[in-house]
């Protein structure tokens, strides 16, 4: 067992700034060399309603945030109310007096203090109460505002200095450890776009829809990537201009959260039948249809391993850490260029928006590039061979290259005559052994812990595991799918017919089936959460326990 | 210049319009290759419908992709090689039923390419039900008593989308179609060609078109004349609506750069000190 991180609470309401100043934190403390996770719960409204933002953090690395803060910063009413409880018993609650009901805390005058000074934005406040709260360096509070809050700046350190006066220490960091490397604060959607850009995406095509548009947006800001971010008029219309893109060359992506992908199915099935190699992020929020928009959840497990009408390959794969979100999306934007199909990288809004430090594993890099023609002279887009593969070539070319989303011949015209369409069909189908020989070369499953006690998981659900394990002797481990099409039977044969728990955010259990159909697991208990909310690990701890106690 | 048959089998109606359209293609193609543009530039995508059919028996790359989404597909063909002459071909509905959101976005925009409507008037492949473009009243297997819909008017629904070259040919007239769709593949933008097609099988137009089809003596003056004389009906006419010139979106997304060929490989990336 180790040292149980720290975590602080800011909330307010959406426009107050909430995410920002929990995320200028999250920095101070990334600088400081110690590791965080930052959690953001919000909801789908702009202005008013309510906004939190959890930051767990420690000397060793924190894989999920806490429910319980040993620092509480509120500005309004409902932010009291709600968080109120979550106040671990040694902890210290700051909350604006202005406006708000008394009660037991540090009540700080901030909107009068914001309207004295001339500032618009409360979130300094926090800002601010942390530095203080902790005996952090005045000046590098400074420092901090201005490079975060590039408005009003004069006003802001102002404000920041009456605040600062009015807070005495009270608490003290984590000490960092000499080898501390937290490494560079991302979330995990910014992972996943370096990730496939470094592999070599060239466009990204999406429509807005929660928790999957950072990605779009991280595209749309970092212009020095040279990632072409498209923002068309519907799902339906980015997944089949991404198919265009692969057509003349261009290493393209579509992401989406479950109900863009509904509407992208038809397409995905054109990525299979025409063979273009497309990579799709699938970030889960709960559904069905538009569900809990700004949530978390794994209820697309089987959509995922689904999706499309008619049969091909694909690959799905979850990343377990916002490491792995880094090197999955290279390693399955490379995949699908080797055998050009289309493959999904399967998350969910925890790890999406989520904030951490990350270690990229540059070594684990490839380019994703195609087999291209040995004799181009008489070259036939879908030749037939032992493998399944055609070589690619792009326009503009002497050769006809057709890609039909027809059943086709060799050359790319339309076919209905019953020979070909068998051999065309068998030609992709003779793919699935190359891409299960190919994916042994990554890690598809991974282990977490020495324990006898078994917990299987997929996604962000192993990133909560294994915070909650740090709080359990140790007994368990975890068993992390990161590959699930296909399924990776080499690496799990040892626990065919194994008793274990199933984590997962699904009502209705999808992995814990997908498990038992597979591998025989005979399931002692389901850690099922499907409220939209990640697990707590002190809460998740209890919950192992019992589960293998029961 | 090499042929543009290619070996497979038509199976387009005797008499259909869509040979004119072809053929058409294929005499414009071959001008615009003996002017200049190189034959491999040429690239085409179409819809899934008879119109669809034309991707086979044209010698020419590209891709033939779902229904109502030959636009889509085309529009990223281009983004990411600027330097192709994408010509997408689409029917009624795939352009103005299932695909009509992608024709007025790519209008929208001004991508540079080049669509070509097969307006016949009614889904033929799908045994002749009545289309965006059928008149109130037709007759087929889903309006047994007549269509109680009224058609678009697809030029003016593409000049109000903001296309900034707008045409209208007929199938029956090859010389007038292929200079069109000539005017149509140099124009930079977006550019709309609007071909009449009869459909022999369900909706064989040619005795009104040749009634009722004329010329433009020239193009109209602005906008509101080419929307006006559009929509006639007493005329049909034929001939170049509107042309403008206007920023491509292409143009205003990808500056100088072309994504396909200056494409950075992944250890050119790596080198570049980012991550």
């Amino acid at each position: 067992m180790r040292e149980r991180p720290r975590s602080l609470i800011i909330g307010g309401k959406a426009g107050e700034g909430v995410k920002k100043v929990a995320q200028v934190i999250s920095e101070v403390l990334n600088s400081l060399g110690l590791y965080s996770f930052q959690m953001d719960d919000y909801q789908s409204l702009i202005k008013g309603g309510h906004n939190f933002s959890v930051v767990s953090f420690a000397s060793d690395p924190v894989f999920n945030s806490y429910a319980k803060a040993e620092l509480i910063i509120c500005f309004d009413q409902r932010s009291l109310d709600l968080h109120r409880d979550s106040l671990s018993p040694s902890g210290s609650l700051y909350y604006n007096q202005d406006g708000t009901l008394e009660t037991e805390g540090i009540g700080l005058a901030l909107s009068s203090l914001m309207k004295e000074t001339g500032v618009s934005n409360v979130s300094i406040a926090a800002l601010t109460i942390f530095f203080a709260h902790y005996g952090l360096d005045q000046d590098l509070l400074y420092t901090a505002i201005r490079r975060s809050y590039k408005r009003d700046v004069e006003v802001n350190l102002l404000f920041a200095e009456k605040v600062f006066g009015l807070i005495t220490l009270k608490g003290s960091l984590p000490v960092p450890k000499p080898d501390s490397k937290p490494g560079k604060l991302l979330s995990g959607n910014q992972a996943i776009a370096l990730g496939a850009w470094a592999a070599g995406l060239d466009f990204y095509f999406a429509y807005p829809m929660t928790p999957a548009s950072s990605l779009l947006h991280y595209y749309a800001a970092r212009k020095d990537l040279g990632v072409y971010a498209i923002h068309a008029e519907s799902e339906l219309a980015a997944a089949n201009m991404a198919v265009g893109a692969v057509v003349a060359g261009a290493r393209a992506a579509v992401g989406s959260s479950g109900g863009g992908f509904a509407l992208m199915q038809e397409a995905f099935s054109l990525a299979g039948m025409v063979e273009a190699p497309l990579l799709c992020v699938l970030s889960s929020r709960p559904g069905p249809a538009t569900g809990v928009s700004t949530y978390t959840a794994q209820e697309d497990l089987n959509f995922a391993l689904h999706q499309g009408h008619g049969e091909f390959c694909r690959i799905v794969a979850s990343p377990d850490s916002f490491e792995r979100a880094f090197t999955l999306a290279s390693e399955l934007l490379c995949l699908a260029w080797k055998f050009q199909i289309p493959v999904i990288l399967l998350t969910e809004k925890h790890l999406s928006e989520s904030l951490t430090g990350v270690r990229l594993e540059l070594s684990k890099i490839e380019a994703a590039d195609p087999q291209t023609p040995e004799s181009p002279e008489d070259y036939k887009r879908y030749q037939i061979s032992s493998d399944g593969i055609s070589p690619l070539l792009f326009p503009p070319a002497d050769q006809i290259i057709k890609w039909n989303s027809h059943e086709h011949l060799e050359s790319g015209l339309r076919t209905d005559q019953a020979e070909a369409v068998k051999a065309m069909k068998d030609k992709r189908q003779r793919k699935r052994a190359g891409i299960a020989g190919a994916t042994l070369n990554y890690q598809r499953v991974a282990k977490y812990g020495s324990g006898h006690k078994l917990i299987f998981a997929y996604g962000s659900t192993v990133l909560e595991l294994r915070e909650a394990l740090k709080l359990l002797p140790d007994e368990y481990s975890i068993i992390s799918l990161i590959y699930l099409d296909p399924f990776p039977y080499h690496e799990l044969e040892a626990f065919q017919g194994s008793e274990a728990l199933v984590a997962e955010h699904s009502q209705s259990g999808a992995f814990s089936r997908l498990l038992q159909e597979k591998l025989g697991l005979k399931t002692i208990g389901h850690l099922n959460r499907y409220d939209g909310r990640s697990f707590d690990p002190e809460q998740l701890a209890k919950q192992i326990e019992e589960g293998f106690h029961a | 210049m090499r042929s543009l048959d290619t070996h497979k089998e038509n199976s387009w109606c005797p008499g259909c319009g869509d040979f004119g359209i072809l053929n058409a293609v294929k005499s414009a193609v071959t001008n615009l290759v003996e002017s200049g543009i190189p034959l491999a530039d040429f690239c085409i995508t179409s819809g899934i419908g008879c119109h669809g059919k034309i991707f086979d028996y044209l010698a020419l790359s590209g891709i033939y992709g779902l229904h109502g989404r030959a636009i889509a597909t085309a529009t990223g063909l281009k983004l990411a090689n600027p330097q192709l002459k994408v010509i997408s071909f689409g029917g009624d509905g795939d352009s103005l039923g299932e695909g009509l959101e992608h024709t007025l976005f790519a209008a929208k925009r001004n991508v540079d390419l080049t669509l070509i409507l097969h307006n016949n008037g009614n889904y033929g492949l799908t045994t002749g039900q009545f289309s965006p473009l059928s008149n109130l009243g037709y007759k087929g297997l889903s309006s047994p008593t007549g269509s109680i819909e009224r058609p678009f008017s697809a030029c003016g629904l593409l000049l109000e989308a903001g296309a900034t070259f707008v045409a209208r040919s007929y199938s029956a007239n090859p010389k007038h179609l292929t200079e069109i769709i000539s005017k149509a593949v140099l124009h930079k933008g977006f550019s709309f060609v609007e071909v009449l097609q009869p459909c022999v099988s369900y909706n064989n137009t040619y005795r009104l078109y040749n009634e009722k089809v004329k010329a433009l003596e020239s193009t109209p003056a602005d906008i509101y004349e080419a929307m006006k004389l559009s929509k006639e009906t007493e005329n049909i006419y034929i001939g170049v609506f509107y042309e403008t010139q206007a920023a491509t979106f292409n143009e205003l997304l990808l500056g100088e750069s072309n994504p396909a060929r200056d494409r950075k490989s992944s250890s050119e990336r790596m080198a570049m000190g980012l991550l």
